[in-house]
């Protein structure tokens, strides 16, 4: 079985325990990290890369000090060594001009507003990496049971 | 008019093989010539307007020659095309038109194409990039030259295109700080799909048509992947130093100093240390010749197994082995298997009076013709439809051993194949060079020809010199 990774990125400590907590139903199968900075979250990658390891999702806060989640995301977007990896973005402060640079320049997958369900966090976090296990031709069937099956079947079928 | 010849691209491959499978057999000039070697001639026909007019993509061409020859040729087609008749000739054993698609040659390729893909997936490239252009300081001129040499190099184990896409993303950020009225813009953009090309030549696996080469370099004529570097390595050097002097010469830059910055490090995972190892072990069995018993294709098999079991290639990633190439060679392979097997080559041959030809001015004419058909049309199909006929030709003319027989014939035209560069149509490197917006057609038709015409009559010398050592002949 291959070392996955789930990165999150918060700058409040309660938020990022309570991401993590809603995404406890994956710990047993793939690795999730939580960095307090975009700068934690970039050094993190670059070991990652080190030991060729998968990096599946990076689910960003957006305002943080120095450097904001879209800055951070737009970087991992432009960087090849991590084409595939899935971006999330979880705010509940974000301007217009904020969004427009999310999408255009960090390439989102998805956006979720703060305060979020935490079973819509589940279910948009399942299909990322589902989407993420058939793009990269990771075998599937070892993860299937953590996988979402419509997006399964959507993907295999093509 | 212009509607008319829109469509003739479409009507003339389909049109002239028909009427070529429809004429009375008398009326090629053969004597006894047999229906199956007639059909031969029209697939033949079809082949070359179709690789030519490219109605369908050059792939496709292939997969319809060899499904043409079952239904036609092939003791397994249909029924009313084997009608037993006294002039019926040869019927071609199915599974050897249907075994052309796993020839050793596209062995050979398939384990290339493993070895570059590792290879770029674990970065060997670019950190070899990376560490080789150092030593070349960043003096414009000398970085030109690292950029060429490290390009030709990939090029002999990677393919051409793959290697200029990895240079040409390196390169573009440095051409783009450059003014733009500097003429080094056009030279750096021009020396990458010019050492591609080029560098192409230096071994078995470089660029399809030294493959398709191979398959007619059999019995005393074999060529081994060790032998082939012996000559193909000194003739990429003298090559790709005549294309530098050229370059500066002709598109001198005005820049005192180019700062290539390529990051990054060699991985040290485990997965990455079995590709180092399986890539220099795979070349070394491959320079070993046959001291081990394993010839190259046999080797070639060996990366694919290595990378497929330790998961270095998985599934997603071997949907993105170029199937199209492969094919496209099969196809080929298939055409030549055909003007063989139905007796047409012979016959053909023996039919025209080739004898009274003198043999330089045949493999003169040759080259050139395959050079002047590789600018205009794809490599591996200029290969793929000139080397059946000129080996055919080439084991009935006596006149030739003096010259070195064969070998320096075919050896001449493969050569001419990859020479082909001076339009951005002539291959993917040119197409992709081009379309950085640097270069004009012209300019790279004055450098494109030039390296034409010196690149054959290199090739003269070195075949010449070759045969007086007797290396081969």
């Amino acid at each position: 079985m291959e070392k996955i990774n789930i990165i999150c990125v918060d700058d409040e400590r309660e938020v990022l325990e309570s991401v993590s907590r809603d995404l406890d139903y994956f710990s047993d199968m793939f690795n999730i990290e939580e960095c307090e900075s975009a700068f934690e979250c970039l050094a993190l990658l670059e070991e990652f890369d080190e030991q060729q390891e998968y990096v599946a999702l990076i689910i960003s806060d957006h305002i943080m000090p120095e450097k904001s989640g879209v800055e951070l995301l737009t970087e991992v977007a432009m960087d090849n060594r991590f084409a595939g990896t899935k971006k999330l973005l979880l705010t509940g402060l974000a301007t217009q001009a904020d969004t427009i640079q999310a999408i255009n320049n960090a390439k989102l997958d998805n956006f979720l507003a703060k305060v979020w369900d935490p079973k819509e966090l589940l279910q948009m976090v399942k299909e990322l990496i589902t989407e993420y296990i058939i793009e990269k031709g990771i075998d599937y069937e070892e993860y299937i049971e953590k996988l979402d099956a419509p997006t399964l079947y959507r993907l295999l079928k093509s | 008019m212009s509607m008319f010849s829109q469509y003739l691209k479409y009507l003339l491959p389909v049109i002239i093989p028909l009427i070529i499978l429809l004429l009375p057999s008398d009326s090629f000039g053969i004597v006894g010539l047999t229906l199956i070697e007639q059909r031969v001639i029209a697939i033949f026909a079809l082949a070359a307007l179709c690789w030519v007019l490219e109605p369908i993509p050059i792939f496709a061409t292939s997969v319809v020659i060899i499904v043409s020859e079952l239904l036609l040729i092939s003791d397994k087609g249909l029924w009313f095309f084997k009608t037993p008749s006294p002039d019926l000739g040869h019927l071609i054993d199915y599974q050897t038109i249907m075994a052309t698609f796993a020839s050793p040659i596209i062995m050979l390729f398939l384990g290339g194409f493993f070895l570059a893909m590792a290879a770029t997936k674990y970065r060997l490239d670019v950190n070899l990039a990376r560490v080789l252009l150092k030593p070349f300081g960043n003096k414009p001129k000398y970085v030109m030259l690292g950029l060429m040499m490290i390009t030709a190099v990939f090029s002999m184990f990677m393919s051409n295109t793959a290697t200029t896409v990895m240079m040409l993303s390196i390169l573009s950020p440095v051409i783009a700080l450059l003014a733009t009225k500097d003429l080094g813009k056009v030279a750096f953009s021009l020396s990458v799909p010019v050492a591609a090309n080029i560098g192409g030549i230096g071994t078995p696996i470089g660029t399809p048509p030294n493959a398709i080469a191979l398959k007619y370099l059999v019995n005393e004529n074999s060529i081994s992947f060790g032998e082939w570097m012996v000559f193909g390595v000194p003739f990429v050097v003298v090559m790709l130093f005549i294309a530098w002097l050229l370059l500066i010469k002709l598109f001198p830059t005005s820049t005192e100093q180019i700062d290539l910055n390529i990051k990054g490090k060699f991985l040290k995972t485990p997965k990455a240390i079995t590709v180092y190892i399986t890539f220099i072990g795979t070349i070394l069995l491959w320079l070993m010749g046959d001291i081990h018993g394993m010839n190259a294709y046999v080797v070639a098999l060996i990366p694919v197994a290595v990378f497929v079991t330790f998961k270095i290639i998985n599934k997603e990633d071997l949907k993105r082995i170029s199937w199209d190439v492969l094919w496209l060679v099969s196809g080929g392979i298939a055409l030549g298997v055909a003007l063989d097997k139905s007796g047409l080559a012979e016959h053909a041959v023996d039919a025209i009076p080739f004898g009274g030809l003198h043999p330089l001015l045949l493999i003169l004419g040759a080259s050139i013709l395959c050079l002047v058909m590789a600018n205009f049309i794809s490599h591996t199909a200029a290969a793929n439809l000139l080397l059946p006929l000129i080996a055919a030709l080439a084991t009935t003319m006596q006149s030739l051993l003096p010259y070195g027989g064969e070998v320096v014939l075919i050896l001449a035209v493969t050569f001419a194949a990859s020479l082909g560069m001076s339009l951005p149509i002539s291959t993917p490197p040119n197409a992709l060079a081009y379309a950085s917006g640097n270069i004009e057609t012209r300019q790279m038709a004055k450098i494109g020809v030039i390296i034409g015409v010196v690149g054959v009559l290199v090739a003269f010398a070195m075949l010449f010199i070759m045969n007086k050592t007797n290396f081969i002949g």
